[in-house]
């Protein structure tokens, strides 16, 4: 394997730590990825010499923050394949940017209507869409993926005249299988729906270019992908983002305001009030720069590499059940009956190893493959051969332990 | 039941752990000392609401004998049963509601594997054990 990614590790101080006297194994990246120097660089930098408030304007610090606040925007739309940098609107992370359509496509919804999500999404591409069907009479219908993500032509019976929404992850958190995308995309478009794609679990590791996919909604999240908590993005096509109702309405987002109406900005600021992530937005435009600086398809296949590592291994072993594909994935989620997967948690962090066990918020998956929870180890670009291993290695020491003779 | 060994002794055990991964292990070994519940006993309506893992708390207060028997799905949880079941039993009503449990179960230097997550559930057994 040609990548090295030791010297990429001189850019994450914080992995080169001893978790309880071990050396740390961060395998929770699906979770939030670490940050390099350069995202903490430039939030220090908007700090230490161009705080100010943005498009207020008037004073030399103000004109600098909202040039690099809106270059930062720039860089977002570039890093995503976005036709204009007003299709990029800020929000806290993908959590709230699906929030803000599922509130701003409100007025559109009739009883009767239908939001089609998949089988495969976490609590955040679901809980809004259902809770929008409680508030309008639409029903929420569920496309029964496989854990393999393949698409089956019965699917296509799940898309009728009645699909307003489509939405789905890009890849699934909890077992990491792709979902099959632009077959889903094509069916909702044929039928006049508004398509969201959650990508939070691609950005990181997979180039992603809105236009060829062609949905609606691009959503995502800074922190998974080496940016800051706090911020994330909404990308949408023009037409869709007109049709939103802002989700929150204030300062910045409005043009005039007298005490009977109030005349809305243009986009993006429309769906953007009061005063944005500034330094979020930096720190996230300098996440993009980190990635679009790599070889990215070294990368993705470096990380694909340490998750087929452990495949291998663990798939050996009788004991160990995995829901994670062999291929194409970046993260292992696996269970060992009969031993509860927080007790494999706990022995992993008593040596060191940052890892998930739970239900990934992800409730119905997990009925739907019959487990409590999973346990998961989920890999960034940083991560090392020797790291794959170790995690091997201690699992099965865990379930040693953990086994009653 | 009966088994159980003295708190006194579990807490001197588990005062001893120097590290995060000894704690494991001695909680592991505690764990073996729990009689587990059957699957009749594993009702709903026994499951202490709040645990990551799942919990069952099945206690008699009959006349002043009070009987607590306790199973959780996970091992480590079953270690700190133990621990919790030795320290209340054969005490009365009123030594029991005297006890700072929460206190006590503190000063057990169970780190990580008390709190956080685990915590809502902990309170929620000591209550259960209050009444
Ligand atoms: C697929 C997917 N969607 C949505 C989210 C929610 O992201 P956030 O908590 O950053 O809003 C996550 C985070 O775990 C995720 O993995």
């Amino acid at each position: 394997m040609a990548f090295d990614p030791h010297s990429l590790r001189q850019d994450f101080p914080i992995l080169s730590q001893q978790a309880y006297d071990h050396p740390l194994v961060y395998l929770d990246n699906a979770a939030t990825t670490q940050k390099p120097l350069s995202v903490l660089d430039a939030i220090q930098d908007y700090y230490r010499s161009f705080n100010a408030n943005v498009h207020r304007g008037a004073h030399y610090l103000s004109d600098n923050a909202t040039t690099r606040f809106e270059q930062a925007r720039d860089t977002v739309a570039r890093f995503i394949n976005a036709p204009e940098q007003s299709h990029i609107i800020w929000s806290k992370g993908t959590t709230e940017a699906i929030n803000m359509v599922a509130y701003g496509l409100e007025h559109l919804l009739e009883k009767g209507d239908e939001i089609l999500i998949t089988s495969l999404e976490h609590h955040a591409n679901l809980v809004p869409w259902q809770q929008l069907a409680f508030r309008t009479g639409a029903r929420l219908r569920i496309l029964p993926l496989t854990s393999q993500g393949e698409w089956e032509d019965e699917y296509a019976s799940y898309f009728t005249d009645r699909t307003r929404i489509f939405a789905t992850t890009q890849v699934s958190n909890a077992i990491g299988v792709h979902t099959p995308l632009q077959a889903m995309l094509t069916q909702a478009k044929q039928h006049n729906a508004f398509t969201l794609v959650d990508g939070a679990q691609a950005v990181a590791h997979y180039p992603i270019d809105v236009q060829a996919l062609d949905c609606d909604f691009y959503v995502f999240s800074g922190h998974k992908m080496y940016g800051p908590t706090g911020i994330g993005v909404l990308y949408g096509k023009s037409h869709a983002l007109e049709v939103l109702i802002p989700y929150q309405t204030g300062g910045e987002m409005v043009q005039h305001v007298t005490y009977q109406s109030t005349q809305f900005n243009t986009l993006p600021y429309r769906l953007e009030a009061g005063t944005p992530h500034i330094e979020g937005a930096i720190g996230l435009a300098a996440a993009c720069e980190f990635l679009t600086q790599q070889d990215r398809h070294a990368l993705l296949a470096w990380e694909q590499s340490l998750a087929h590592r452990v495949y291998t291994r663990l798939h050996k072993e009788s004991h160990v059940a995995i829901y994670s594909p062999e291929k194409h994935t970046t993260l292992v989620s696996l269970s060992v009956p009969n031993i509860h997967t927080l007790d494999l948690n706990a022995y992993l962090d008593s040596q060191g190893i940052a890892v998930r066990a739970g239900s990934h918020c992800a409730h119905p998956l997990m009925s739907q493959l019959g487990v409590a929870g999973t346990l998961r180890a989920s890999f960034a670009c940083y991560n090392t051969l020797e790291e794959a291993d170790r995690f091997c290695d201690v699992l099965l020491e865990a379930i040693d332990l953990l086994t009653d003779e | 039941m009966t088994d159980l060994p003295p708190y006194n002794s579990i807490k001197q055990q588990l005062q001893a752990c120097r590290s995060k991964e000894e704690t494991f292990k001695a909680l592991v070994a505690l764990s073996k000392r729990l009689t587990r519940l059957t699957a009749e006993e594993k009702t709903e309506e026994n499951r202490v609401k709040g645990c990551e893992s799942a919990v069952w708390l099945i206690i008699d207060n009959k006349d002043d004998t009070y009987s607590i028997k306790a199973d959780s799905d996970a091992k480590l949880m079953r270690g700190v049963l133990v621990a919790i079941l030795s320290l209340v039993q054969g005490k009365t009503k009123t030594e029991r509601q005297k006890m700072d449990l929460k206190d006590e179960l503190e000063s057990l230097n169970l780190g990580s594997y008390l709190t956080q997550s685990r915590a809502n559930g902990i309170l929620a057994i000591i209550e259960k054990i209050k009444k």
